[in-house]
């Protein structure tokens, strides 16, 4: 076998590849986001919205996960904004939090560990302390933010409550 | 022997710069040079995140808990001189500082260690109180949030606006 088949080979697959993509991206409804996350079974995006608020107000400070070099990345209106092109938004107290900023928290929280996640919502959280955003802010896992949940409190209820299917959006505002 | 040699490396390195961490000497470094005609002390680098360099750290200059530097308008520099910088530690424990002429403030560990979160306010002598809505998750230093310019990761210096709350 030459060489030179070898290269022809390669550059065929290459362009197929290729053709593969750009037919792809451009039918792009169907497509696996491009990081490859798959989460099968994910909590609600539709009811995250009062977790969001918790998540933000609680751990997305700009000195915490308010930075994009997190794995829990949290934007929000009093942390790190996620800005469009040209866009001069600035974290402040009297705007609020985007949709788009609710989105890319939900994406980031459900992608942090798929298939415990998958595994979690199956079970209707009945056991929410299989994932790290759970243990670590209870303290059960080293946290360099330290411990801000305590076992039961409001803030444990309102994530689980989440992850069971039935937001208690009354108890994430408290 | 390659370990014995990146010890004694070290070692060297320590002895010269009292640091082993390279990404705190770059973060230091970044900071550049002390402007000219001011020397180190209380009134240096105003709008400097001030931890960065007074961390505790053998061979840093003195430690500080928290520190930072309050202007006077959101469009200019000008330091606000003699604001009250109030800081609310988790635990309620509280403390004061009030800026010099540079607009710096700082507390020593030994003056107080907050617990995070913390809140904080600014008062400014017959103007206004600032207050911080959200908290501080765990950095002493303002400047960490507050740089300039404001945009997606920063509030922009920290200033006592003329429309803020009356105390
Ligand atoms: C780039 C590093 C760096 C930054 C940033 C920095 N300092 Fe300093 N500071 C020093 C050094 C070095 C000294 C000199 C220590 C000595 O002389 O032993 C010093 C000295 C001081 C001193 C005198 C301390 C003493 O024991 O005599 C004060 C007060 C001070 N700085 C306040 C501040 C404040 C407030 C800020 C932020 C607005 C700040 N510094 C930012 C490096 C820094
Ligand atoms: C964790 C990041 C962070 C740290 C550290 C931080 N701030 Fe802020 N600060 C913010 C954000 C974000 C805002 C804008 C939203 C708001 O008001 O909460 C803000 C707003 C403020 C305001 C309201 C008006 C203004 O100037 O923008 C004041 C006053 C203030 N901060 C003072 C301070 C002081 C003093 C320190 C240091 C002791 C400090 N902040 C440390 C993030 C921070």
């Amino acid at each position: 076998m030459s060489g030179r088949f070898f290269t022809r080979a390669r550059a065929l697959g290459l362009f197929v590849a290729s053709t593969a993509l750009v037919a792809s991206s451009v039918n792009a409804c169907n497509v696996p986001a491009t990081d490859g996350r798959v989460v099968e079974t994910a909590p609600d995006r539709a009811t995250f919205a009062p977790v969001s608020a918790l998540l933000e107000r609680r751990c997305g400070s700009l000195d915490c996960h308010g930075q994009a070099s997190r794995n829990l990345r949290l934007y929000g209106n009093e942390g790190l904004r996620l800005a469009q092109e040209g866009d001069a938004s600035r974290p402040s107290s009297t705007v609020n939090t985007t949709d788009a900023e609710v989105t890319e928290n939900y994406l980031s929280v459900v992608g942090l560990e798929p298939e415990l996640m998958s595994q979690v919502v199956r079970e209707g959280a009945s056991n929410p302390l299989r994932l790290t955003l759970m243990r670590k802010p209870l303290g059960i896992e080293n946290h360099k933010g330290g411990t801000l949940f305590q076992a039961g409190d409001s803030q444990v209820v309102c994530v689980t409550s989440w992850l069971a299917g039935h937001t208690d959006a009354v108890t994430c505002g408290q | 022997m390659r370990t014995l040699l990146f010890i004694a490396a070290c070692l060297a390195a320590t002895l010269a710069s009292l640091s082993c961490d390279p990404v705190h000497d770059s973060a230091v470094d970044a900071l550049g040079a002390e402007a000219p005609g001011v020397s180190k002390g209380p009134k240096h680098r105003p709008g400097q995140p001030c931890i960065t360099c007074h961390d505790g750290s053998l061979g840093s200059p003195q430690h500080f808990s928290v520190a930072g530097t309050i202007f006077l308008n959101q469009e200019d520099l000008t330091p606000a001189n003699g604001a009250t910088v109030t800081l609310i530690s988790a635990d309620n424990n509280t403390a004061q500082a009030v800026t010099n002429s540079a607009g710096n403030f700082y507390v020593t560990p030994q003056q107080f260690t907050p617990a995070y979160p913390m809140k904080v306010t600014v008062d400014y002598t017959g103007r206004v109180r600032a207050k911080m809505t959200s908290h501080v998750g765990r950095d002493g230093s303002c400047a960490d949030c507050h740089t300039d310019p404001a945009g997606p990761t920063s509030a922009g210096h920290v200033f006592v606006p003329v429309d803020g709350v009356t105390p």
